[in-house]
């Protein structure tokens, strides 16, 4: 009996691994896209100027109670221009989320020019030299945060929203 | 003799200017180093393997001028690392830490020649006998 355990163990011993190694592979990790670190977080605290109404100013307490979008974009971005008719499309398909655009590191005129060729589907635009999107670990434009009404990050995604994306994996998160 | 005593005033006045210049430049430079010794411990999220010290995107640059913002107002070297990882995930370190989570990762490849040291072992002194 010992014997044969002995025999059989090299072999089960392997294909457990290999069984491990495929499940990891088809996980769909992609290393160059870690998981945001603010995950299941507390949204970080902000103040920013608003980018269509330069008198006014709002913070993270915006956020209070409602369910949120936060999105980072720039009109130097391409990829923000390719996925902008996905975030139209958000704003009409959900339109009692509260949708926040961050307008990253970008110059006042481009970026309500982007606004006004492209359509405006924030609620709010501010304005960012770069310490808000640290402060949510955004590396590279365009991020898209959701947070629940509790003001915790419950999903975040890094590069443009296609529609399978969308479909995918934003639905879920916004029809709750 | 007067020329020699000019020289000497001159290079006299030269030596005080140029210590009054320098000295506060000292803690800056010692600022820089520790800037060049934290950034080589953390990865460029937006390159290909490498370092934030050996990388010029904009996303280095800007935690660079964090970093060094964060020095000159007295943080350490761990509060400034935690900094990050809040920010950017454990993904940011080149090193893993060495923690309970990372235990495995850290441990296994150790068990693992140790486990085969042994397995050898038992296999030769299994021949000897049979010898």
């Amino acid at each position: 009996m010992m014997k044969k355990i002995i025999i059989i163990l090299p072999l089960a011993s392997t294909l457990l691994l290999f069984a491990l190694m495929l499940f990891i592979i088809l996980e769909e990790r992609d290393s160059s896209k870690p998981p945001s670190a603010l995950l299941n977080k507390q949204i970080p605290s902000f103040v920013t100027s608003d980018l269509l109404d330069s008198k006014n100013s709002f913070d993270q307490n915006i956020t209070y109670k409602k369910n949120t979008v936060i999105n980072f974009f720039a009109s130097w971005c391409d990829p923000c221009k390719t996925e902008h008719s996905i975030l139209m499309k958000i704003k009409k398909d959900f339109p009692n989320t509260f949708f926040i655009g961050i307008n990253h590191k970008d110059k006042k005129n481009d970026a309500l020019k982007f606004i006004n060729e492209l359509g405006n589907p924030y609620d709010k635009i501010g304005i960012d030299s770069g310490k808000i999107a640290m402060d949510f670990g955004v590396y590279g434009l365009p991020e898209t945060f959701i947070i629940n009404k509790n003001g915790i990050i419950v999903f975040s995604y890094v590069g443009p929203i296609t529609k399978k994306i969308y479909n995918e994996k934003f639905k879920k998160f916004l029809s709750k | 003799m007067k020329n020699l005593k000019n020289f000497f005033l001159n290079k006299f006045l030269f030596l005080i200017l140029f210590l009054f210049i320098t000295t506060p430049v000292f803690p800056e430079l010692k600022n820089n180093e520790k800037l060049n010794h934290i950034t080589s411990k953390l990865r460029c999220m937006t390159c290909q393997n490498q370092t934030i010290y050996e990388s010029e995107t904009e996303f280095s640059k800007q935690i660079k001028t964090e970093i060094l913002e964060q020095l000159n107002n007295n943080k350490n070297e761990e509060e400034i690392i935690e900094f990050i990882i809040q920010r950017y995930g454990e993904y940011v370190l080149l090193k893993p830490k060495f923690d309970k989570k990372n235990l495995v990762l850290w441990l296994l490849p150790f068990f693992l020649l140790l486990a085969s040291i042994g397995v050898f072992y038992l296999k030769l002194r299994k021949k000897k006998i049979n010898k």
